[in-house]
């Protein structure tokens, strides 16, 4: 757990706890917000919640305007933190099998966890759904390493690929999730209302 | 109650948390912008410095060579005079000076080849190290001693005298055998048959041609 465990701060051990509670801070707000509905989840593509997509969105604007202060004022360096690596049709096919799991099952995997834990059988029926998926891919992983393993561009950022500034960057970025966040809710407006 | 001014104000909260959103964002822009220190830190930079780990010794470096070890690459930091009166095998020559040039950096910034560095003491060799390490090159080395090492370990071993350790004898046996792959000549070895008065039988130093290297290093 970041710099706290390598730099001897707090031992090794307790790394799962810190693991076990962030988890449990985790789930409970998930649950707090209603991020454990199946239908608010799905909201966001039939159009009467976008709930999901604004929490997501400001998560990732706010994450990214505080590292960049963090970084300009010296407490983190920038260019040594972990960027995901970027394995291009992995993550497309990946992402497209995700989205229609995510709007026929109305979970993704954190959240279905989190309502299989306060009691909805759906949501226990998707985890079982996750759960064949995982034996059908491991059976299948030969068929599906190429994929899997290619197609490797290295561990890019946005900022990287598109060669910007990464402050411009971020204020676009803002500006669009703003904008976003004001015609979605224009859309929610006109769309009819659903109680749940 | 309702404090209604704080109602008036809290319905505009949307509003004022995005304009702060915006606000901070713009400040990341129009915030002075300062040079980063590039390439590793001072610190870092130390304790590579300070760290055995840079070193390659003569023995190990002529193992290598031996094994024909493809995993490494000589580069001599020498001027090209010295590198073309005597050089180590396969090495290639990037002058001290040429450090920084385009072409050095494809040999030099990479990381499928430990590189080792050497020249005729350690202090060429060293100072082409630190620059390297400093922009994070990777896997750099230096040949512990340079060359004066190589030929007073090598080429010109030292025989031990009989109340030294078996190690000592053992080493002494493997540099012996590694300067005769080097091309060095022992009195013992040459037939008395060929023998001929005039000809001194000198430790000789035959230098290999340096093979022309297939393009390595990304270039």
């Amino acid at each position: 757990m970041g710099p706290l465990i390598p730099n001897g701060l707090i031992p090794e051990e307790w790394n799962s706890i810190v693991a076990i509670l962030i988890g449990l801070a985790f789930g409970f707000i998930l649950e707090a917000s209603g991020f454990s509905s199946s239908r608010k989840l799905a909201g966001v593509f039939y159009g009467y919640d976008f709930v999901v997509l604004k929490v997501f969105f400001t998560a990732a604007v706010i994450a990214v305007i505080g590292i960049l202060y963090l970084d300009y004022l010296g407490f983190i360096d920038f260019n040594k933190l972990y960027i995901h690596p970027t394995y291009i049709w992995g993550a497309i096919i990946g992402g497209v099998i995700m989205g229609i799991g995510f709007v026929a099952g109305g979970f993704c995997p954190g959240t279905s966890v989190c309502a299989a834990a306060i009691g909805k059988i759906d949501a226990m029926v998707y985890i079982v759904g996750i759960l064949i998926g995982v034996f059908i891919f491991s059976e299948l992983y030969t068929l599906f390493e190429p994929i899997y393993d290619g197609y490797f561009l290295g561990n890019l950022t946005l900022m990287d690929s598109l060669g910007v500034s990464p402050y411009w960057f971020v204020l676009v970025f803002t500006i669009i999730a703003l904008v976003a966040f004001f015609v979605v809710d224009l859309i929610r407006k006109r769309v009819k209302k659903v109680f749940y | 109650m309702i404090n209604r001014n704080l109602a008036k104000v809290l319905s505009f909260r949307y509003k004022i948390i995005a304009f702060v959103l915006v606000m901070l964002a713009a400040g990341l822009v129009l915030l002075p912008k300062y040079e980063k220190h590039e390439g590793i830190s001072p610190e870092q930079l130390l304790s590579n410095a300070i760290s055995p780990e840079r070193y390659i010794s003569t023995d190990e470096l002529a193992d290598k060579l031996i094994n024909q070890d493809p995993s490494f690459l000589l580069i001599d930091v020498r001027d090209e005079e010295s590198f073309k009166k005597y050089n180590l095998p396969y090495a290639i020559n990037i002058p001290l000076e040429k450090l920084l040039d385009e072409e050095s950096e494809t040999f030099l910034n990479q990381d499928e080849y430990n590189i080792i560095l050497y020249s005729n003491g350690n202090f060429y060799a060293d100072q082409a190290w630190i620059i390297c390490n400093r922009l994070d090159y990777k896997n750099h080395r230096v040949l512990k001693g340079g060359l004066n090492e190589w030929f007073t370990t090598i080429i010109n071993p030292k025989k031990p005298i009989e109340n030294m350790p078996k190690i000592t004898f053992d080493l002494y046996s493997f540099r012996k055998a590694a300067s005769m792959y080097f091309g060095v000549a022992y009195p013992e070895q040459v037939k008395p048959a060929t023998d001929t008065k005039n000809k001194p039988i000198k430790k000789r130093v035959i230098v290999r041609k340096k093979k022309k290297m297939a393009a390595e290093g990304g270039c």
